[in-house]
């Protein structure tokens, strides 16, 4: 347990105000919990707007949180209350602040503390919602449609059939051969760290610089069509425009590589982006995929203003990683060979 | 005050251990019957992503000087803590205690880094996600 989080924790109140407005549910509004929230209070907030005149996104974000997508399934309501989701951050702070016992292979890993690598050092909007979904309503992924279930079963099999995880290369996952990872998307998802966008507005266009990967989305505003179907992309093609407030993103045409959450490349995918207040966008994204699923189904986070710049992550450059990973395979394989062959000549 | 707090967690029933995830599983890279304990001098700290890199020089026994690499966390976070690469100077005197590479080589994972003279090396910001936000 590490003391600077207990002594700080008498400090939250007056920070987590300033943006509980936007993620709070309201007393006395409409009964659907998802209403309460989603729904703009009567207040407004009116976004600055850039010299071409869209509503300013602009700036660096971080969509840094501890609510995981689906709601744990001990817990049945929709919302926390202020003081128990506190607790809940207090909790998995004190959890990744936490040494693990040496000795044990939880223990092959840095203290995640004094890398900076914990949760608890990067700015988050505290959510009060028990999960990212908000639909279905108990806040889980709708069940497979036979089609999905057949998928997944073949993709398993075909997984199976090249062999172990660290047999060759590309067995590895897509995040250890820094390819994508889920801080990219789409949708763009929070991981335990660099959890950093920038946002950047130019006429008929919106930028978004992902951390993790270093990986650009630059989103063009003027309604052209999406890429041919024929063109797959690992992070798809995508296309914006304003509703009111909100910068809507429809993405398509995916490769079905970056399968989120075992989706198809027939996911189509509508981001919303709307600025709640100054320090604060509401980022929702709605998932439509009959390929995968028996229904659609959406979910938000909030992402909370942050301090920059955000420092180039050159993934590859350094992926020392990956090799040694490899080698240590190997090494494993060449001992349990020798033994293997010592008990044979000893027999 | 802090005892009720924890009742009241228990009683919500919540969450599940989230586990912080990096890039690649470390329990492939390292390897945990192999623990190690080294004290050297930093050669030279290479600040790259994925993870940073300790170098460090371990006198062995014999006095002979061992070459190690010692990985770290992501720079990125670093930097935003306000660190740089000027926050430990070359010539510093490191203890590792963590384990080494699957295979063989003198690489590691350090679990703790600490300074000469037992002080943790902390290498992270401060206070909590709430309040640690913009400028």
């Amino acid at each position: 347990m590490n003391h600077r989080w207990l002594v700080s924790v008498s400090g939250l109140v007056v920070p987590a105000a300033v943006f509980w407005s936007a993620t709070m549910p309201v007393a006395g509004q409409a009964r659907s919990a998802g209403a309460r929230t989603n729904e703009k209070p009567a207040k407004a907030y009116t976004a600055p707007r850039t010299p071409d005149g869209q509503p300013d996104l602009q700036g660096i974000w971080t969509n840094n949180t501890f609510t995981t997508l689906e709601r744990p399934k001990n817990v049945t309501k929709e919302f926390y209350t202020a003081e128990e989701a506190l607790e809940v951050v207090r909790r998995l702070a004190a959890q990744e602040e936490e040494q693990t016992e040496p000795g044990t292979v939880a223990d092959v890993h840095y203290d995640f503390t004094q890398f900076g690598l914990d949760r608890s050092q990067e700015a988050m909007a505290l959510n009060l919602r028990t999960s990212l979904i908000v639909d279905p309503a108990d806040g889980r992924l709708p069940p497979l449609s036979a089609e999905g279930q057949k998928r997944a079963a073949e993709r398993a099999a075909e997984r199976k059939s090249r062999g172990g995880l660290h047999d060759a290369v590309q067995n590895e996952p897509l995040g250890a051969r820094c390819i994508l990872m889920d801080r990219n998307g789409p949708p763009m998802l929070a991981g335990a760290y660099n959890n950093g966008y920038q946002i950047m507005q130019a006429p008929g266009y919106v930028m978004i610089l992902v951390e993790m990967l270093h990986d650009v989305r630059i989103i063009p505003l003027d309604g052209r069509p999406q890429l041919p179907p024929n063109v797959r992309q690992w992070t798809g093609s995508y296309r914006g425009h304003w509703e009111g407030q909100t910068l809507v993103v429809e993405t398509t045409n995916l490769s079905g590589k970056f399968a989120f959450q075992g989706s198809s490349e027939n996911m189509r995918l509508t981001e919303r982006f709307t600025r709640v207040d100054e320090d604060t966008i509401r980022y929702q994204f709605t998932v439509d995929d009959p390929s995968t699923w028996t229904r659609p189904w959406s979910a938000e986070v909030p992402w909370k203003k942050t301090i920059g710049p955000i420092f180039e992550h050159a993934c590859h450059e350094g992926n020392y990683g990956l090799r040694n990973t490899l080698a240590g395979a190997r090494a494993e394989e060449k001992r349990a060979a020798e033994e293997a062959a010592k008990k044979g000549s000893s027999k | 005050m802090r005892t009720s707090r924890a009742v009241a967690v228990v009683g919500l029933g919540l969450l599940l251990a989230a586990a912080p995830m990096a890039h690649h599983a470390f329990s492939a890279e390292f390897d945990i019957d192999k623990p190690i304990n080294l004290r050297g001098t930093l050669t030279k700290w290479e600040m790259i992503n994925p993870h940073s890199w300790f170098h460090l020089d371990v006198k062995s026994a014999d006095g002979a000087v061992v070459p190690w690499m010692i990985e770290g966390g992501s720079p990125n976070q670093l930097i935003k803590g306000g660190v740089t690469k000027k926050s430990l100077a070359i010539g510093t005197e490191l203890i590792i205690e963590g384990y080494q590479a699957k295979d063989g080589t003198n690489k590691g994972v350090g679990r703790n880094i600490l300074l000469a003279d037992g002080r943790r090396l902390s290498l992270g910001g401060s206070a909590n996600p709430l309040t640690n936000n913009k400028p």
